[in-house]
């Protein structure tokens, strides 16, 4: 038999408490950890900013997300009140997807926000940005993923069968973020190539579709494993507009096995532009061969061929249809191919400490 | 002593006053009907389909075409005041997307404070958040019309078979006075 906690707890409280939470609404499905005041606070404390400041807008909805709001949701997700920074600066780079300020969040597409952790606050707050990065386990990457999720359910009012009309939604929706593993990955970081300085903890976000896995431990030939890559690219189910984006998440072994061939990041990208095209009579099979009518970018079947069957179309056209982060465990030739739903915003948000946090600065992360 | 848990919404319980629509003119004979294709795929057919079978069904003398330019969020405040100003009823469709039939909603309710009846017609995939559209914009109620799901991708045979299904809906939804008291 289990030994109950011998501390001056109160269990059965506790469990009221949740309970009262599930029933106001506010639950994503989980627990909610009951947020008091107090322990509001304690968040507010590590930011410089107003609690009163107006950090995301759904003007079509009237709601509005507040520095407070965001706090009581990121307690109530349960995160550390020190990991509220990057909560803040995840919540930006997630806003800065054009997707997530109109009507993405409601779309029948169900996107899932991907959020990627840079710098040093990895280690210092117990980010996971090697084995398993993707979840579960860690309770940074859980929480602040979470507090996002919860953020759009509570302080923008888009609850399923509501406002969020996904049809099936994502595997992994609102438990997405990881750390990139910079220890072994061969190239710069993220952050870095987005223009945060060398050393400066980042979060970078977008909203995706899915992730698929590229299994590759087969060859060692460069070209063969992006070729295997770009067939996972190039998929036409997850084509509906003109092109896409694709965020390739390389697992480190992938990545040094391609750097060591002397690929640069920018080369692969080049190298995906290149290759990752379909020709027309694929897309024709599949009834994509048309922009569809309506401007929105859709494909739809065309009744008569407008190009000839061995056109190719690009399905990748630009370096910035194609980011690259590394994450994961050095331990096998894995990598995830991860659809981005709208456009990704080529930033990074740098994540600023204030108050209390900024005093204590990178001790906070000892006191987990 | 227990200490209050914080609410994670923002939100304190507003107490709606019932909205009154615009007043209802007793038969659309004669009368020029704004259509407005929020720009979905179809959309357009389907609102153009849709004013011919008012025309030829009910007399409707003409009409006013408008598209939107985002279909995911309101139509901007310009173009409802000009459809305002140009039709004197208006006809939105196709709110077919979890986004699009929500601002399809917000954008009739926006025509109804302008004065200008006007009909929605969204696919009735999208009745839940259609609705909540509606508490949010203080109508909760709000009626609007709803076709088979989906619109995107039909043959324009089934669209103008959509259109002349949903017409008669449309029409109760535009001269019907028992529409202006809310909710049925």
């Amino acid at each position: 038999m289990a030994h109950g906690a011998a501390l001056d707890l109160d269990p059965e409280a506790a469990q009221a408490a949740i309970e009262h939470c599930y029933e106001q609404g506010w639950s994503d499905g989980l627990p909610l950890v009951p947020a008091t005041r107090e322990l509001v606070d304690r968040f507010l404390d590590q930011t410089d900013r107003s609690p009163d400041e107006v950090i995301g807008r759904m003007d079509h909805l009237g709601r509005t997300c507040t520095v407070e709001l965001a706090a009581v949701n990121a307690a109530m997700a349960g995160c550390l009140p020190e990991y509220f920074p990057v909560v803040l600066a995840a919540w930006e780079a997630v806003m800065r997807d054009r997707a997530a300020k109109g009507g993405g969040w409601q779309s029948t597409s169900g996107p899932a926000p991907m959020i990627i952790v840079n710098g040093p606050v990895r280690t210092e707050l117990g980010f996971n940005s090697t084995g398993g990065a993707f979840g579960p386990g860690f309770r940074p990457n859980a929480t602040v993923a979470r507090a996002i999720g919860l953020i759009v359910r509570n302080a923008f009012g888009i609850r399923p069968h509501e406002f969020d009309q996904a049809t099936q939604g994502l595997p992994g929706r609102f438990s997405i973020c990881f750390g990139e593993n910079e220890e072994e990955s061969p190239w710069e970081p993220l952050s870095v190539e987005m223009g945060v300085p060398e050393g400066q903890s980042a979060v970078s976000a977008t909203l995706l579709r899915t992730c698929e896995f590229v299994d590759n431990r087969h060859t060692t030939d460069p070209e063969q494993v992006l070729f295997d890559f770009a067939d996972t690219i190039v998929r036409t189910g997850s084509l509906i507009f003109r092109d896409q984006s694709c965020f390739v998440v390389f697992g480190p072994e992938h990545a040094q096995l391609l750097a060591k061939e002397g690929f640069s990041k920018a080369d692969v990208k080049d190298w995906f532009i290149e290759h990752c095209v379909r020709s027309e009579s694929d897309l024709r099979r599949v009834g994509k061969d048309a922009v569809g009518e309506g401007g929105l970018g859709g494909r739809g079947p065309s009744p008569e061929e407008r190009v000839s069957r061995d056109t190719l179309t690009p399905i990748v056209p630009s370096r910035e249809q194609v980011p690259i982060a590394v994450t994961g465990a050095r331990n096998a030739a894995m990598s995830l191919v991860c659809r981005v739903f709208g456009t990704w915003s080529n930033t990074s948000c740098p994540i600023e400490r204030g108050g209390r946090g900024a005093m204590v600065g990178g001790d906070s992360g000892r006191r987990r | 002593m227990g200490s209050l848990i914080m609410d994670p919404t923002g939100q304190t319980t507003r107490v709606e006053a019932e909205m009154q629509l615009a007043h209802r003119p007793p038969s659309l004979s004669g009368r020029t009907v704004g259509l407005l294709d929020n720009g979905k795929q179809n959309a357009g057919r389907f609102v153009e389909e849709l004013g011919k079978v008012l025309a030829e069904r009910y007399g409707v003398g003409s009409v006013v075409l408008r598209k939107k330019p985002v279909a995911t969020v309101d139509a901007p405040s310009e173009l409802l005041e000009e459809l305002h100003h140009a039709a004197e009823l208006v006809v939105i469709g196709v709110g077919d997307c979890g986004s699009c039939s929500a601002a399809a909603v917000a954008d009739g309710i926006a025509l109804e404070r302008l004065g200008t009846p006007t009909a929605v017609v969204c696919t009735e995939s999208f009745k839940a958040t259609a609705d909540a559209m509606a508490v949010v914009r203080g109508a909760a109620g709000y009626r609007y019309a709803t076709v088979e799901h989906p619109m995107a991708g039909l043959p324009g045979d089934e669209v103008r078979a959509r259109a002349e299904g949903v017409a008669d809906e449309v029409v109760s939804l535009l001269v019907d006075a028992a529409v202006r008291r809310g909710a049925a």
